[in-house]
């Protein structure tokens, strides 16, 4: 036998690193120093820019307010359809609970496309408003700031509804039995023992809600920017297309910062759920509310109100789609196949279905394949600096995916490895977006794998591969097919990362249907839309096939 | 000719020293256990010695060869060992049946098929598994996939045998029961087995000799006989077995001999382990107090419990309670006035009793 043998799986590690250090590290670096950057000395001119001109720090002001006026709006309605769905005895809870999530299993953009036909000036519902109400126009106006939040808020209220509808399932129902049987009526109980036990979960989904709307792009770039209504992401592209880095950069750094203060209140509120370990796995069920003569009333409300989330703008993307134009009188002979036979045959469609699978599909393996190796070093073999790598991977998921496209252009759009104009540049960015899924859920994956079952292998002298090979990967293979779908899923439809990242023929589906809309053939983006939306739900379903409900909406 | 030899070796975690300094080394054909409470360290010295810990300090051998050493920079990969491992959860993997669980080293090996069908064969047969070659492990029992775990172990032929307290997660009948396998298995073998539990009943009926851990450190090492009968302190004496410890003073001592007095002024002449006069502890095994009508140390019968074989009291003497074993020829009533008299005790110097 040999003397010592230098263990293999440094070098695996090496490697990992390398990818790791090329997709994320480099390029979220360049953002940041280049923001400090002016004709390669350090200086402080595109941060002066942006707090000199209103456009710029306006946008700062926007986001910050508009994402709070969101959270705030999400926790008020999560909150409450979460105590329906959960504690009460409401009819048909889980129906209920299947179609409150369904809008978020959307891209953000659909929402923002089918709130402009339901609610645009020309708008479905505007129209029998105006017929109802006999007026000239509709008293709102979705090209705004308000506009803005109400579609942030109908995509992202679900993160509330989940992280409170889960805190109320664990809750010990003993507690609020024994302020019952200290004499407390039920909405005493429900202000007084529930509400305040469940407020951890209902700041931090408001938290997830906050986070989400600032790194949004696509809502406020249909909405916002006709109205010259600027957010963090929209200025970031505009900054670009004028184009001056040293601002978009400047403007990107703000953009992490907001989410960094934030995203730090988050983990303050979770290290302080320590607080209220009330809230634990138990299995005791908790007691239902009944609700009465209010039930009827309450139910109907809840769900007029769902169906006029999620499924009406479905259907009225659909309906768009079939319509000869939007706005035309409904009526069979206004009823139409057309766009849908144009947008197949149009071939700059179909190169980008064909853009969108191949960067999908190869997102997905990468990632896998990468959050497979990382986790593995990680959680089983305990590798020395594993932990640091595992870190640095999971850093995109803190940083607005406009930010990750910003960096692709700073790290990889200039010799020696001049990307930009191909699908490379789109792919190593989703590659930084994705790959903390991708580590997140081969991490459950494998820590579900005993330790003790890859030991006996070594016993058995099974080297690092056959391992690999033999015992880890058939282990874990469903916890990574269902980890594939769920970056081959998000990435399909993706928008703001490719929209600032796509040339002449790299296109992607987001893309398409974006510019279509933009350029005002909104018949043709529904009719593209509905295809996916189609293609998504579906996938959704398969999902939560795969993975037993665990994953998917 | 030794098998294993570990030598002063350590492990340290962070600022934890799960293993000090541990030498110790496994015979030919021996059966050798780790004994110890939880967390004393008996696992973390069996996985250095597979390899699955890197010792911070010392040497491990395994037949001729050095698989360890800190000081040449040696540390063999688990996969180079020439070792078989049994673990306490079995780790068969699920995904593959009896067979291919069984056959899998040899796989690894690259050995030709028809060799591999054969020592299959003669694996499983050896562990009476042959009906049950195509299944998965989720349609066995624990026992059964105890013996899966054991024919892979064994189908490479290793130079020794490790087993991490293999029969814990047993129950009691099937524990007794592999018990005696294990050990017919051995004798057929020859193989040499270090093994860890905590259970001192396995140690003592499997061993031929074993070692008393606490703390990191090993206490003592011996025969089953010799760890019963002469416990080198009071955490062995304790530990292993019934122990009565009641407190003693030093008067005499001479020649290797020395006399305390205890339980009210009661003398008696033991062994003398050395140290300082005064306050001692003296440890009596149950078995090894008579009790009678008469005797010299006046006691009473607090409690009494009918073991079959034996009755097993518990009595009072100047406010010390004794536990005392006697056989069931003569039964007392609970209450009743007797003697006792120490036949066989062993004197410890100190009154610390639980370390090591």
């Amino acid at each position: 036998m040999t003397a010592s043998k230098l263990d293999r799986r440094y070098l695996l590690m090496a490697a990992t690193g390398l990818f790791v250090l090329l997709v994320v590290v480099y390029p979220l670096w360049q953002v940041f120093f280049r923001s400090f950057l002016d004709a390669g000395a350090f200086s402080l001119k595109s941060y002066h820019k942006v707090f000199s001109n209103p456009t710029y720090y306006r946008a700062i002001l926007n986001s910050v307010w508009v994402s709070l006026a969101t959270a705030a709006s999400c926790m008020v309605v999560g909150t409450l359809l979460a105590f329906l769905a959960v504690r009460t005895d409401l009819p048909y809870k889980k129906a209920l609970r299947s179609l409150i999530v369904l809008p978020y299993a959307l891209p953000s953009f659909f929402a923002a496309i089918a709130w402009i036909q339901l609610l645009g000036p020309q708008g479905y519902l505007a129209r029998f408003f105006m017929q109802l109400s006999g007026r000239e126009a509709a008293p709102w106006n979705i090209y705004s700031a308000a506009g803005i939040v109400f579609v942030l808020t109908v995509h992202y209220f679900v993160l509330v509804f989940i992280t409170v509808a889960g805190a109320l399932e664990r809750m010990d129902a003993s507690l609020e039995e024994a302020a019952r049987a200290s004499g407390a009526g039920t909405f005493r109980i429900m202000r007084e023992i529930t509400l305040p036990l469940v407020l951890p979960a209902i700041l931090a989904g408001g938290l997830l809600a906050f986070i989400g709307s600032l790194a949004n792009f696509g809502i406020p770039a249909l909405l916002g920017m006709r109205a010259r209504f600027f957010v963090l992401t929209t200025s970031v592209y505009y900054a670009l297309a004028i184009p001056d880095f040293a601002l978009a950069t400047a403007l990107s750094s703000m953009l992490v910062a907001v989410a960094l203060v934030f995203m730090c209140l988050q983990l303050g509120i979770q290290r302080g759920e320590g607080r209220y370990t009330v809230i634990s796995g138990k299995s005791v069920r908790p007691s239902e509310l009944k609700l009465r003569s209010t039930r009827v009333p309450l139910f109907l409300g809840a769900t007029v109100f769902v169906v006029f989330i999620s499924i009406i703008p479905i259907l009225s993307m659909a309906l768009t789609a079939l319509l000869t134009y939007w706005g035309a009188p409904l009526k069979q002979a206004s009823f139409t196949l057309d766009h849908f036979a144009y947008i197949l045959k149009l071939e700059a469609a179909r190169r980008a279905v064909l853009n969108s699978l191949f960067l999908a599909a190869l997102a997905a393996t990468i990632t896998t394949v990468a959050g497979v190796l990382i986790s593995y070093m990680h959680v089983k073999a305990k590798l020395k600096g594993s932990r640091a790598l595992d870190f640095l991977a999971t850093i995109p998921y803190a940083v607005p995916h406009t930010v990750i496209a910003i960096a692709m252009i700073l790290a990889w759009a200039r010799p020696p490895a001049s990307l930009y104009g191909t699908l490379w540049i789109i792919l190593v960015a989703y590659l930084a977006v994705y790959l903390p899924f991708a580590v997140r859920t081969t991490h459950s994956t494998l820590q579900q794998v005993h330790d003790s079952l890859e030991e006996a292998a070594r016993v058995s002298g099974a080297k690092l591969l056959a391992r690999l090979r033999d015992i880890l990967l058939p282990l874990a293979r469903p916890g990574m097919i269902a980890g594939w779908i769920l970056v081959f899923m998000p990435a399909l439809r993706e928008l703001t990362v490719s929209i600032l990242l796509y040339a002449h023929r790299t296109e992607t589906i987001g893309v398409t249907v974006y510019n279509l809309q933009d350029a005002g053939y909104r018949e043709v983006a529904a009719a593209l839309a509905s295809i996916v939306m189609g293609l998504l739900i579906v996938g959704n379903f398969v999902i939560r096939r795969l993975t037993g409900g665990a994953a998917g909406f | 000719m030794e098998k294993i030899r570990v030598l002063s070796l350590t492990k340290r975690y962070r600022n934890v020293l799960a293993v000090e300094s541990a030498t110790l080394s496994v015979g030919d054909k021996e059966f050798f256990s780790l004994l110890g409470p939880s967390g004393c360290g008996k696992s973390t010295l069996l996985r250095c010695v597979a390899g699955l810990e890197e010792p911070t300090q010392g040497e491990i051998y395994i037949g001729e060869s050095l698989v360890n050493s800190t000081a040449e920079r040696i540390n063999v990969p688990t996969e180079f060992r020439p070792i078989g491992m049994v673990f306490q959860n079995y780790a068969v993997w699920p995904h593959m049946t009896v067979e291919e669980n069984v056959a899998y080293p040899l796989k690894v090996k690259k050995l030709p098929k028809e060799i591999i069908r054969r020592k299959l064969e003669e694996a499983l047969q050896a562990v009476g598994l042959q009906h049950l070659a195509q299944r998965y492990p989720s349609q066995l029992s624990g026992g059964e996939q105890q013996r899966v775990s054991l024919a892979r172990a064994l189908i490479k032929e290793p130079e020794v045998l490790l087993l991490d307290e293999p029969l814990s997660n047993l129950d009691a009948k099937l524990r007794e029961q592999m018990r005696f396998e294990l050990k017919d298995l051995q004798r057929r073998t020859g193989i040499p087995i270090l093994y860890v539990t905590h259970d001192q009943t396995e140690a003592l009926a499997m061993s031929d000799r074993l070692a008393v851990m606490n703390a990191g450190r090993i206490i003592q090492i011996g025969t089953p006989a010799e760890i019963y009968t002469r416990p080198v302190n009071q955490f062995v004496a304790d530990f292993i077995g019934l122990m009565n410890f009641v407190p003693c003073r030093v008067i005499e001592r001479s020649g290797g001999a020395a006399t305390v007095e205890l339980l009210g002024g009661h003398r008696l002449t033991v062994a003398d382990p050395g140290g300082r006069d005064g306050e001692a502890a003296l440890a009596a095994r149950p078995e090894d107090i008579a009790l009678g009508r008469t005797g010299p140390i006046r006691c009473r019968v607090a409690a009494k419990n009918y073991l079959g074989n034996l009755i097993d009291y518990k009595v009072v003497a100047s406010g010390q309670v004794l536990r005392v074993q006697t056989p069931n020829t003569e039964v007392f009533r609970e209450g009743e006035d007797l003697g006792l008299s120490i036949q066989r005790a062993i004197l410890f110097a100190s009154d610390r009793r639980s370390r090591g």
